[in-house]
């Protein structure tokens, strides 16, 4: 059995309502689900909640997937309105905290490289945290779930020409916020 | 200029991540080597996604899973009265279908009074929506009814021509009424909510996976709905209000007008293909002989709305258009993006000046463009012009 079989296996069972498909699919997507949230919003509690509203909203809507598009664009269309829709109901944006803690810190290395490592993804998560909800949304889509340009496009219901010229932005005002960082990257890193 | 379109600053990203086709990403590599401009910007994009590269997967909380489960055996004991014709829905087994029918009959030997406690699902409401208005329903009638939960906020209700003062169920086919000093609250499935303000009718036309759809024949409803875009309609005389994730209110009045505002998200308005995306902060009138007029934020000039007013829904022609151009302000250029897609070939060059005028002209969408209405080029335009507008 392939692994598109296996899913539409696992999603029929969770339309009959099967708790143990919804937990395989559940822990098949809740990392990167909740990196998304984490990333879009820098705040923990905030990330869990949507977290939280995501998977319940697919497990009571998932009567409502059609198969017409893929499965992962769905749920991601779900978790970008989440992220969206708890920003408008905090009303603010929860500033950046450099205290989050992500599990690639923990990777192998010495400690001079995991210092290093942890520099850099606080330094590229606070500058994405800068960056317009409209540009961070595309950023993550394509660098937390790897999403191709169509499938962000659909998640986020706008144009492939609309999805490329925010990824164009985004990598740009990142490039701008984050120089100081090239030589390390020229270095060979 | 001519010079300017021959460089691929805005598909680098595009041509990094293999995006691009062969022809189009041999072309790009082919001016890189030309270029020393796009060279840089290709460097700057490279770096962003370098950088992008970088950003580590969180790892979500242990505990997380038991507290989803917990949310959902809440949500499972509110459904504790399940209808037997769910079963009969989720499997086409010969020996559901026995027992659906045998539940079916359980519920008409034991009357309506156990049913108005059922929460309909969206798999028993497909199979049982009944799109033709109707009159006045017997309980037994409604069992077979798909529904929706009503509450009385205020004073009493009419809900299928049955008063009602506390809560109730609204079946499909039904209507429900508001008199002078009463409000209701509609449960729209398990998608939002719905609140009927006084002097107010609706009627449920359908609810079903794909579409929940009432119809608001006069009165005001402000609707609250957190689901999927387009799954959420609302038929007005003038006009239909598709939901795109979003929060509104809608009102009709006697002469069957309609008027939107939007407090969350966006709502499309439609009728014979034309057609208004209304964002937050905006407004929009409809009527019966017109359909959607332009759109046009709360706080825009009195003068630029009543102008627009003309323009839209009395005829009032170049002058009214040169009244709305002369009082745009920046974030008016809302509602001239959507006045590019409604007028003739002359005065689209008028509403084009102004919003080059007011917002100027962005990389990537050209004059020419805009003026043979291309779809990419004013999507693009109406993307870079949120900031201006939100």
């Amino acid at each position: 059995m392939n692994e598109r079989e296996s899913e539409a296996d696992v999603l029929e069972a969770c339309r009959q309502g099967d708790r143990a498909a919804f937990h395989l699919l559940y822990e098949s997507h809740k990392d990167r689900v909740y990196s998304i949230a984490l990333h879009f919003g820098g705040d923990p509690s905030m990330a869990r909640d949507v977290t939280q509203q995501v998977f319940l909203k697919l497990f009571t809507t998932i009567g409502q997937f059609r198969h017409d598009s893929e499965f992962t664009t769905w749920l991601y269309r779900i978790t970008a309105n989440a992220c969206i829709d708890e920003q408008r109901k905090r009303k603010r944006f929860v500033p950046f905290s450099p205290a989050l803690e992500v599990s690639q810190m923990a990777a192998k290395g010495s400690q001079e490289e995991r210092y290093d490592r942890k520099q850099m993804a606080d330094a590229v998560r606070a500058a994405i945290a800068e960056l317009s909800p409209k540009l961070r949304l595309p950023i993550l889509l394509k660098y937390v779930e790897g999403l191709s340009y169509e499938e962000i496009a659909e998640a986020l219901g706008c144009s492939v020409g609309t999805v490329s010229s925010r990824l164009n932005r985004g990598h740009k005002m990142l490039a701008r916020k984050l120089s100081h960082l090239r030589g390390q990257f020229a270095a060979g890193e | 200029m001519k010079m300017f379109t021959r460089h691929v600053a805005k598909q680098l990203s595009a041509y990094l991540h293999g995006e691009l086709s062969k022809e189009k990403a041999r072309r790009t590599g082919e001016h890189l080597l030309r270029c020393e401009r796009c060279r840089r910007e290709y460097d700057d994009i490279k770096l962003g996604a370098q950088l992008a590269e970088r950003l580590p997967l969180a790892q979500a909380p242990a505990e997380m899973w038991s507290e989803i489960e917990s949310l959902l055996d809440a949500q499972s004991r509110e459904r504790v009265y399940e209808s037997p014709a769910r079963r009969f829905d989720l499997s086409r087994r010969w020996y559901l279908v026995a027992a659906a029918s045998a539940a079916l009959v359980f519920i008409i030997i034991f009357g309506a009074r156990l049913f108005r406690n059922v929460e309909p699902t969206p798999k028993n409401e497909i199979a049982q929506h009944e799109p033709t208005q109707r009159g006045e329903s017997s309980s037994r009638e409604k069992t077979m009814r798909a529904s929706w939960e009503v509450e009385s906020l205020a004073g009493k209700i009419r809900v299928g021509g049955e008063t009602l003062s506390g809560t109730g169920r609204l079946a499909v086919g039904d209507s429900l009424e508001t008199e002078n000093a009463s409000r209701a609250k509609i449960k729209v499935a398990n998608i939002g909510e719905v609140e009927l303000e006084p002097n107010s009718r609706v009627r449920l036309i359908e609810t079903t996976q794909i579409e929940h759809r009432l119809a608001l024949d006069r009165g005001t409803m402000r609707a609250k709905i957190n689901a999927p875009p387009r799954l959420f309609f609302v038929n007005t005389p003038s006009a239909e209000a598709i939901d795109l994730g979003c929060a509104y209110t809608l009102e009709v009045d006697d002469t069957g007008r309609s008027f939107l505002h939007v407090t969350a998200g966006w709502v499309m308005l439609a009728r014979d293909g034309r057609e208004a995306y209304v964002p937050i902060g905006a407004m929009c009138e409809t009527r019966p002989s017109t359909g959607p007029g332009t759109p046009y934020f709360d706080d825009a000039p009195r003068r630029l709305r009543e102008s627009l007013s003309r323009f839209d829904f009395e005829y009032g022609g170049d002058d009214a258009l040169q009244e709305v151009l002369r009082y745009a302000r920046p974030r008016d250029s809302f509602t001239l993006w959507h006045l590019l897609q409604r007028v003739n070939e002359v005065e689209r060059n008028f509403v084009l000046d102004r919003m080059i005028a007011l917002v100027g002209l962005p990389e990537g969408v050209t004059r020419d463009g805009v003026l043979n209405l291309d779809p990419q080029m004013l999507e693009l335009w109406k993307d870079e012009l949120d900031t201006v507008w939100f």
